[in-house]
């Protein structure tokens, strides 16, 4: 007799099967928050705006995302958000290139034909998890795997670092060109030194009548650089009958240097010197109006003006003039930049400047220099500070000596990023099993057994504490604002599917049922708080509030007062800079910038990236050699004649741009072209990467590559390439017009 | 036609973009910005050789001194939306016009690609589509939904964001209001990072935009030429007493 089943039945069942197979309900309904609650009869083609954060570098800017039939269709700036104030940059403008990028992952994918052969074989998620997960479990020692992890979100950099530890492993090496090329590292060792914490400073601009930039490419890409393109508005044009005044001490005119109201092109390597110098003249001329000096003649009691000033390139007088500016302001501020921790001496380069601040007491004092505030709730970590070269050294000679087993490579390119003379490629080719999490076939994913794309960040969940911070306690949300375009794994999930495979220890470190539910146990730490701009009665109504918002930040601004350490009671230490290269065979400092559109590299898959001209050179796709038209004129260079620079570790060769603004003894390429993957719209470029010239040398004080420390010299080729530019060189304008 | 169907026309609107030169730090967030918004598509580095690039907005650089006294200056340059555009009286086919708020029009659909405005155009600001754009997929779900893709032989240019001015007068209209000061921004001044570029109503004596426009600081670009910009530039290194 035929059985029919009753709807009872089969609802047992159903259910019985489910708990048999062990299969929690891992589908949750998590609605979406936006940040303009639509009206019920929304309408198709009306736009939807969603609250997110922005993840094209480090600052974590909060941006709002037009979307209309569930497509993102503009990216803006978070009005509400403390920190970038609904603005944005032009990186984080092209944010939707990097989701609708046609050379995008579009699954989890193995190579067929082993690293390098560039053939690929999609691989159905589950396999890639059980396949990493016997890798991991079949490791000999913990200490034979290592998590190589460059522009990490807070909240994947906690589930990554709460995983290794659980398995015995080392945390994971933070590390990109990007945060060398902005001194990241070198930054949070001197705030240790200075004020006895590693959080980074936040120099307040907006209130400054002097800023004395050393280095710092603070309007580029330096840190934050939307936040302080924000408080240089404000103190230029932002006070009524007021208007701050800005110096750069640079060896190259670049944008931050154009937008001065002067450029002192000091001798690579000296700027600590001319920090010294102003220093002592301050403190031994009673200058400005805090009063007595004396408790600060101990730091300046080795330094001879005049010696600085013949080591610096810049004469006594001018050395006066600019230290009587400084010290005269109501509210001045020096600040220690990136070139600075590029070079051998950059810690005591560093330390220099920022003792200015120390000079004219402005530790702490509006218009001066403060802290970024701490995580506003425990379980809502920063990143920790980057970790140095020499950290990363140590990795590579682990690498090639056979120790490391296993690599996964989280939001960095290290075969397209670290110095070619650091060894990276001899080195990983030694790793037996190698995992990328790119959404993106990159220099180094090319190298990886196994590629598990990330979503990319308009498609993922997560949070981050900016660091450097805003003018109050601040963490930014990000949340999805699209459905996932293809079958890419937040690397989020799979960290959890991970621990979920291996069981035990990492099991129980990581409990959370996906990236949402951990997110939500964290922030939900921040209900309550007396601080916040907004808050809720219930867990679940703070979570809607945070993501709506995109964030949470305190209502008033609360400005951090850093304390003094010791410091200030022993001399300035003073060390001369130091070159790779003989200065007779190599005669010329090579500058590699962080390029203010492909910064270091990360935007040349984006087509809108590449099209914008460089400011300053006006080039668009390219890439180039600047050169001081004295310099060039006495090797017989012109403009877009192919020169060859060679430096002792390796040479490249680019079109020469004829450029005023920079040293006779300095030649500056920009970082982010040169790329043999990464897609088509970055290898469409002719170009080379200056980091094969770049020598593997540090700073002994912080072990930070000093990426400025190369000498090269140049070579006409007798070839041409005509760069493509904006401006016009022989005045006949455009083509278009004609 | 109903008679609120164009409200700014009404009130007699003026608009105007400020350019305050001494905030401007060549950043390219409204260069970009603007590609987003306006679906202004990338020519590729050998058309961009040839002087066939399609920027509405550039950030032109100038040189002044030599080492080591050298300066370097930004000044951004849009469709200058002159009051006497040289530009609209060549057209043969009346693809540019001119609106009652003192906007210059440009109707692609009637645009049969002659580049005579271009030719007139003394600020070179007129963008021309040699080519049929390219987006490859699924790059063309960046495109804004709000503002047509030009094909080829049409010329283009920075309309003040129309489709923003729109969205928000009517946004502004459904809630019984016109939209306040500031409310209306065309892409490149909603990004601005250093606030360099600010829109509003040149008629209203009010407006923070018509307070820039008397600035001692405040000039237009070639008015020798007679054409009376839309565009008011700040010049730099100025204190706004």
């Amino acid at each position: 007799m035929h059985k029919t089943l009753t709807r009872r039945e089969f609802l047992a069942i159903a259910a019985g099967a489910t708990a048999a197979t062990g299969l929690a309900p891992r589908i949750r309904n998590i609605v979406i928050e936006p940040f303009v609650r639509p009206p019920e009869e929304l309408l198709p083609g009306q736009a939807t705006w969603y609250a997110s954060t922005c993840r094209q570098c480090p600052a974590g800017c909060g941006i709002i995302v037009r979307t209309i039939g569930g497509r993102a269709k503009k990216i803006e700036g978070n009005p509400l958000h403390p920190l970038n104030r609904g603005k944005l940059c032009a990186r984080g403008q092209a944010g939707l290139q990097v989701l609708y990028n046609p050379d995008r992952l579009k699954n989890a994918v193995r190579q067929s034909g082993g690293r390098g052969s560039r053939r690929f074989e999609p691989l159905y998620w589950p396999d890639a998890l059980d396949l990493l997960g016997d890798k991991i479990a079949t490791i000999s020692s913990a200490g034979r795997l290592a998590f190589f992890g460059g522009l990490m979100p807070s909240h994947t950099y906690r589930l990554a670092a709460l995983l290794l530890e659980a398995i015995g492993a080392a945390p994971p090496i933070l590390y990109d060109l990007q945060s060398a090329l902005e001194g990241r590292s070198v930054a949070s060792q001197l705030s240790r030194v200075f004020f006895g914490s590693p959080d980074l400073p936040v120099y307040d601009l907006s209130h400054s009548d002097v800023v004395f930039s050393f280095g710092a490419n603070l309007l580029e890409t330096w840190m934050s650089p939307v936040a302080q393109s924000f408080a240089y508005g404000a103190m230029r044009q932002g006070r009524r009958g007021s208007r701050g005044l800005l110096v750069q001490f640079e060896p190259r005119l670049s944008s931050t240097a154009a937008s001065a109201d002067e450029w002192i092109p000091v001798r690579p390597g000296s700027e600590g010197f001319v920090a010294l110098a102003m220093g002592r003249i301050i403190v031994e001329e009673r200058l400005g109006h805090v009063g007595s000096h004396r408790s600060q003649a101990v730091l300046y009691q080795n330094v001879d003006v005049r010696e600085m000033s013949a080591a610096s390139d810049l004469p006594v007088e001018t050395l006066r003039r600019l230290a009587r500016a400084f010290a005269d302001a109501d509210r001045a501020v020096a600040i220690p930049g990136g070139y600075l921790a590029g070079q051998r001496n950059g810690f005591s380069s560093m330390l220099a400047v920022q003792a200015l601040n120390l000079v004219v007491a402005q530790v702490g004092r509006q218009g001066g220099v403060f802290l970024s505030n701490p995580e506003p709730a425990p379980g809502l970590k920063k990143i920790p500070p980057v970790n140095t070269f020499d950290e990363v050294m140590d990795l590579i000679r682990r690498m090639k000596a056979g120790e490391i087993d296993l690599l996964l490579i989280y939001g960095a390119n290290p075969m397209y990023e670290l110095p070619a003379a650091a060894g990276f490629a001899d080195a990983i080719a030694r790793v037996p099993f190698v995992v990328s999490f790119s959404s993106f076939i990159d220099e180094t994913a090319v190298w990886a057994d196994l590629i598990l794309p990330d979503h990319t960040y308009l498609e993922s969940w997560g949070y981050q504490v900016p660091s450097p911070g805003a003018d109050r306690p601040v963490v930014s949300s990000q949340q999805p604002v699209v459905r996932p375009l293809y079958d890419t794994n937040p690397t989020g999930e799979v960290l959890l599917g991970l621990a979920a495979r291996l069981g035990g220890k990492p099991a129980e470190a990581l409990p959370w049922q996906d990236e949402a539910s951990f997110l939500q146990e964290t922030v939900v730490e921040l209900l309550g708080s007396s601080l916040g701009a907004y808050d809720a009665r219930t867990p679940a109504g703070f979570w809607a509030l945070w993501r709506q918002h995109g964030g949470w930040w305190s209502e008033k601004p609360i400005s951090r007062e850093p304390e003094l350490t010791d410091v200030a009671q022993k001399a300035l230490p003073i060390s001369d800079p130091l070159f790779e290269g003989d200065s007779q065979e190599y005669p010329l400092h090579l500058y590699p910038y962080s390029s203010i559109t492909l910064t270091d590299g990360r935007g040349a898959n984006l087509p809108w990236l590449q099209e914008t001209p460089d400011p300053m050179t006006t080039v668009q796709w390219g890439m180039w050699v600047e050169i001081n038209p004295n310099t060039a004129s006495s090797l017989g260079i012109d403009d877009n004649d192919i020169v060859q620079v060679e430096s002792p570790h390796g040479s490249l060769e680019a079109p020469a741009v004829i450029y005023a603004g920079i040293r006779p003894d300095t030649v500056a390429i920009p970082v982010g072209q040169g790329h043999h993957d990464y897609g088509r719209f970055a290898q469409a470029v002719t170009g080379s990467n200056p980091m094969a010239l770049v020598a593997p040398v540090t700073d002994p004080d912080t072990g930070a590559l000093s990426w400025g420390a190369t000498r090269v010299r140049l070579k006409s080729t007798g070839r041409k390439q005509i760069l493509a530019r904006l401006e016009s060189l022989d005045g006949k304008g455009r083509e278009s017009l004609g | 036609m109903a008679k609120d169907a164009n409200p700014s026309a009404e009130i007699h609107r003026r608009w105007v973009l400020v350019v305050d030169l001494d905030r401007c730090t060549g950043c390219q967030a409204c260069v970009v910005a603007c590609h987003a918004e306006n679906n202004v598509p990338v020519v590729g580095e050998k058309q961009a050789a040839y002087g066939r690039w399609m920027h509405w907005i550039i950030i032109q650089r100038y040189w002044e001194g030599e080492y080591p006294n050298v300066k370097a200056r930004f000044m951004p340059v849009m469709c200058q939306q002159c009051t006497e555009a040289p530009c609209e009286p060549v057209c043969p086919v009346f693809a540019t016009y001119h609106s009652e708020e003192g906007l210059n029009a440009q109707i692609y659909n009637r645009c049969i690609g002659t580049r005579f405005c271009g030719s007139a155009c003394p600020y070179k600001v007129r963008t021309y589509n040699w080519f049929r754009p390219e987006f490859p997929e699924p790059l063309t779900e960046q495109l804004n939904p709000d503002v047509t893709v030009r094909t080829r032989g049409i010329m283009e240019k920075c309309t003040f964001c129309i489709q923003r001015i729109r969205r928000t007068e009517i946004d502004s209209q459904a809630e019984g209001r016109i939209p306040a000061d500031g409310e209306i921004q065309p892409a490149c001044v909603q990004t601005c990072p250093t606030n360099t570029l600010l829109f509003g109503d040149l008629n209203d004596p009010d407006s923070r935009a018509s307070q820039l426009a008397r600035s001692h600081r405040s000039f237009r670009l070639l008015p020798e030429l007679g054409t009376d910009p839309g565009v008011i530039y700040l010049k730099g290194g100025e204190t706004n007493a």
